[in-house]
């Protein structure tokens, strides 16, 4: 009996000293992740700079945006930029920018401005974006990141806050105020300025839409929007984060907008989308660039911030979309003078609106080529 | 080091002792390891993971075939055990049989025969000879063995072995490759284990002593000095330890009621299955008492590698399912692993495919962060080389032998197109011829190494291909996002490359080994066997024993 209990204790003490140890080992693995990452991230993302440097000479583009130099590494001169500079989304950017080159030969220019969207959340590829950034900035363009907080991908043992939570969006903005989040949002500000270069960073897009993201109003109120905000850009400038650029970017569509402005000393750029859907849905109808654009105009270009089209395009479906372009870049330049930027929105798989994905590619589609062409060109680079 | 006589290799040596402390740290170790393999399991069969299913099973073949398998040693390992000496009793009638072929070197046989003659218990030593060469008689006599004519039998040593059983009588028979120089006390120290009736045979560990003759003499050797340390003890413990031809000590009736020595490429394994088959026990005694040649040229060790690996797979598909009833299931489990092991040719071909896939054909078997692999993976790496680590506790000769083994990886990696060929021809039923191990340096390169070169070269025109492809028509826009994943998998490929390079290093190297007869240096009576049983027996009747 004796001999059978104490063979019983060992094999116990192996079992529960066993997991112990190794429960140790993964906290451990779990702790050093972060830095470990981080590591791994600047090295791929310095050698890529390297392999760039290596293999430059053949084609280079940064060498056809040098007049773009002078904004993008001075943000007092590009908040009050003197021309209308150009910007782009592709959503096939994953592993290559080929697709925004093809749009640019042929349009034949080159575009300073490259946008693309990530995510809040605890993963890897949720942190600071620093491969695409600098690949961006290699290739002589300026990022502009949309930065959504999706908080329910955040890992509730990294952060105490939301633990036992069911959704955290519900009253999400104020967990944000209330710091929840700030050893990711501290994270990522330091990683952004260490990324050196400015960069546009469009927080909380289109805030004012009750049906889209849940950071809008179903589950925040517009107050607590602008204590997130101003609490996130307080986060940035205590880490020196100074060359991020910030963009805060309504939805035209609600009028309730003004609510939601943060206020002049915590934004650089006013953000306006004016993406027209045609009639591809129920609710949407034809709307000309004016028509969507006006009323937002009138009020925003008071703010005496310079205005963005963060998310320029129209769909093909209900009318004719060359002439939406042409009309729409005719008339920047002539009625709409604050507006110092207009970022294509050139995916060809957005599936985010409706049901069916929609494309608003027009790489293929000679007419608007044509149109986008000579409504650019009304408007050469200074030199 | 030596090169002529090494002292510290003609000494008697023994693994430690397994003491309960070291046993509970042990299965702490090995309780922590099967955790760290279930939190690998539960990240790594995941939906979101999948890129091609086809490739990700591949991939998951290749990683949880070795996972597993070392798993099952691990629990083995639980069972680790080292069987308490006895005394070897008086009176017991004792053969020693050693074979000779045609193009073994006479002067070999003239060291192995004068060992036997010094062994201290009383015994009787046979040379089974189809060489037909007279000198080996003359030698035989020389020594006072009896020299055995046995020439055109079939299976080459088992065959003359079932010859010599009929025409000899010892209840007891060693049997002993040419190349073992047998210690004074060999006898003295496996005997007394057959007083227990139920035991079959008694096998020891099987230690070199021409390492220092090249790479591949190292690596051969490293790879296994685990094996006949803890990997057979904790066979021991659930009575399935392998009889492994060289140093095993048969009882006769064992070995008729398994209708003698087996044939086959690998007869050892094939009688040592027949003989638990029938019920008998095994006995697996961690000690040193002989040493052999390892072989010294790739080539000769690659010959070696097919023979077994065409062998075992006879015992698996063979001898395993036509006595699965008769097996214990640690028998069983034992040798369905053993009868497995050469798989692993195919999944390290599999292995070194893979960067190909990707590099060449954009091909990638599975979406996983690498950081994320990495975390997931380390417990297990982290236990699987303490365990590794802690098991060199029982090491048969531990100053001597522990060690990351690193030059045994790098042989046992060289070798997956002799392991891929021997699974193959095992699928197919195909013969190999009876190859000899060489018993003396061959020169020459071996046709073996052909694959590794091919696959150098394949892996210099790939880096080259990329290279270039980079350099010169790789966009502008596609480069920075796509030259993470590229060179990771060139560095990942570049692993395997290392591995060949020491590969045909080691061929490039059995080139120029000069050919020589180490045991030319042996001094048999400086071996060192103090303070181990001798001479003096008890006086039990002999009867009771046979």
């Amino acid at each position: 009996m004796k001999k059978i209990s104490f063979r019983i204790f060992l094999v116990l003490t192996a079992v529960v000293a066993g997991t112990f140890i190794f429960m140790l080992l993964s906290y451990a693995g779990d702790r050093s992740k972060g830095p470990f990452q981080d590591f791994l991230t600047s090295v791929n993302s310095g050698f890529a700079s390297f392999e760039k440097k290596w293999v430059s000479g053949k084609e280079n583009r940064s060498e056809n945006l040098k007049w773009f130099d002078r904004y993008r590494i001075n943000p007092v001169v590009l908040n009050s930029a003197d021309t209308l500079l150009l910007g782009i989304y592709d959503d096939h950017t994953i592993s290559s920018f080929e697709n925004i080159v093809h749009l640019e030969d042929s349009l034949k220019i080159n575009i300073p401005i490259i946008s693309f969207y990530t995510a809040w959340g605890s993963k890897n590829s949720q942190q600071f974006p620093l491969l695409k950034a600098q690949s961006v900035h290699d290739l002589g363009s300026m990022p502009m990141i949309t930065w959504e907080p999706w908080l329910d991908d955040f890992d509730p043992e990294d952060f105490p806050a939301i633990a036992g939570k069911e959704d955290n969006n519900k009253g999400g903005l104020k967990l944000i105020t209330e710091g929840a989040f700030d050893p990711y949002i501290n994270k990522w500000a330091l990683a952004a300025k260490n990324f050196k270069h400015p960069v546009f960073l469009r927080l909380g897009h289109e805030m004012n839409d009750p049906y889209r993201y849940p950071w809008g109003p179903q589950n925040n109120d517009p107050r607590e929007f602008i204590s997130a905000w101003q609490h996130v850009f307080t986060k940035f400038k205590e880490a020196g984060a100074t060359n991020v650029i910030w963009i805060w970017s309504p939805h035209l569509a609600y009028t309730t907008y003004t609510e939601y402005y943060p206020g002049n000393e915590f934004v650089d750029w006013i953000g306006l989308t004016t993406l027209n859907y045609g009639t591809v849905a129920p609710w949407s109808q034809w709307w000309s660039f004016e028509e969507i654009f006006q009323t937002g105009y009138d009020e925003f270009s008071t703010y005496e911030k310079p205005v963005m089209i963060t998310e320029f395009g129209s769909l093909d479906v209900g009318g004719d979309r060359a002439e939406w372009y042409r009309k729409a870049l005719d008339s920047i330049p002539q009625k709409y003078p604050e507006v110092k930027s207009v970022v294509f929105f050139h995916a060809s798989g957005d599936n985010t609106t409706t049901y069916k994905t929609l494309d608003w590619s027009f790489i293929s589609d000679a007419e608007v080529i044509e149109a986008v062409k000579a409504g650019i060109q009304k408007d050469p680079e200074p030199l | 080091m030596n090169k002529e006589f090494k002292l510290s290799y003609w000494k008697f040596r023994e693994a430690a002792k397994v003491n309960k402390r070291k046993k509970l740290v042990l299965s702490i170790l090995v309780v922590a390891g099967i955790v760290s393999v279930l939190h690998f399991a539960e990240w790594w069969f995941r939906a979101e993971h999948v890129n091609s299913p086809v490739l990700y099973l591949v991939l998951t073949f290749i990683f949880w075939w070795g996972i597993i398998r070392m798993t099952i040693l691990w629990i083995s390992y639980l069972k680790i055990d080292k069987p308490t000496p006895i005394p070897a009793l008086d009176g017991l009638r004792v053969a020693i049989f050693t074979t000779s072929s045609p193009g073994e070197p006479l002067s070999m046989f003239e060291k192995t025969l004068e060992a036997c003659s010094k062994i201290n218990y009383p015994h009787t030593t046979y040379l089974l000879d189809d060489t037909g060469d007279e000198r080996f008689r003359k030698v035989a006599e020389k020594y006072g063995a009896v020299w055995l004519e046995l020439v055109g039998f079939p299976g080459a040593k088992a065959g003359k072995i079932n010859a010599a059983l009929k025409r000899t009588s010892e209840d007891f028979i060693l049997v002993l490759d040419p190349d073992h120089i047998p210690f004074p006390n060999f006898l003295d120290e496996v005997l007394g284990y057959f007083e227990d009736k139920r035991v079959g045979y008694v096998q020891v560990a099987q230690a070199y002593y021409n390492q220092y003759r090249s790479f591949t003499a190292r690596g051969a050797a490293e790879q296994t000095y685990g094996f006949y340390g803890p990997t057979q003890m904790g066979m021991n413990g659930v009575n399935c330890a392998v009889a492994i031809g060289a140093n095993c000590t048969f009882r006769r009736k064992a070995l008729e009621s398994a209708g003698g020595h087996g044939i086959g490429l690998a007869e050892d394994m094939v009688t040592a299955v027949r003989i638990h088959a029938q019920g008998w026990r095994s006995v697996y005694s961690p000690i040193i008492v002989s040493r052999g040649l390892v072989p010294e040229d790739l080539g000769s060790f690659c010959k070696q590698q097919l023979k077994w690996a065409r062998g075992v797979h006879e015992v698996l598909f063979e001898e395993v399912p036509k006595l699965w009833r008769n097996l214990s299931f640690w028998q069983k489990l034992s040798y369905c692993t053993i009868g497995t092991f050469y798989t692993s040719g195919l999944t390290m071909f599999l292995f070194l495919v893979i960067p190909y896939l990707f590099l060449w054909f954009g091909l990638l078997p599975a979406n996983m962060e690498f950081t994320d692999f990495v975390f997931n993976w380390l417990p297990l790496a982290f236990f699987g080389v303490a365990i590794y680590s802690y098991v060199q506790n029982w090491l048969c000769h531990r100053e001597e032998e522990r060690g990351i083994h690193w030059r045994g990886m790098v042989l046992k990696f060289a070798c997956w197109p002799v392991f891929l060929m021997g699974f193959i021809l095992a699928i197919f039923n195909r013969d190999i011829p009876y190859i000899p191990t060489a018993k003396q340096a061959v020169k020459g390169f071996t046709p073996f190494v052909q694959p590794l070169i091919a696959f150098l070269l394949l892996y210099i025109a790939t880096f080259i291909f990329i290279v270039l492809d980079r350099r010169f028509f790789t966009a502008e826009a596609n480069l920075s996002l796509t030259s993470g994943g590229i060179w990771g998998m060139v560095a990942f490929a570049s692993i395997a490359m290392i591995m060949t390079v020491w590969g045909i290093y080691a061929a490039w190297e059995s080139r120029k080994l000069s050919a020589e007869e180490p045991w030319k240096y042996i001094e048999i009576d400086k071996i060192n066997v103090s303070g181990r049983p001798s001479g003096k027996r008890s006086k039990t009747r002999v009867e009771n024993l046979v």
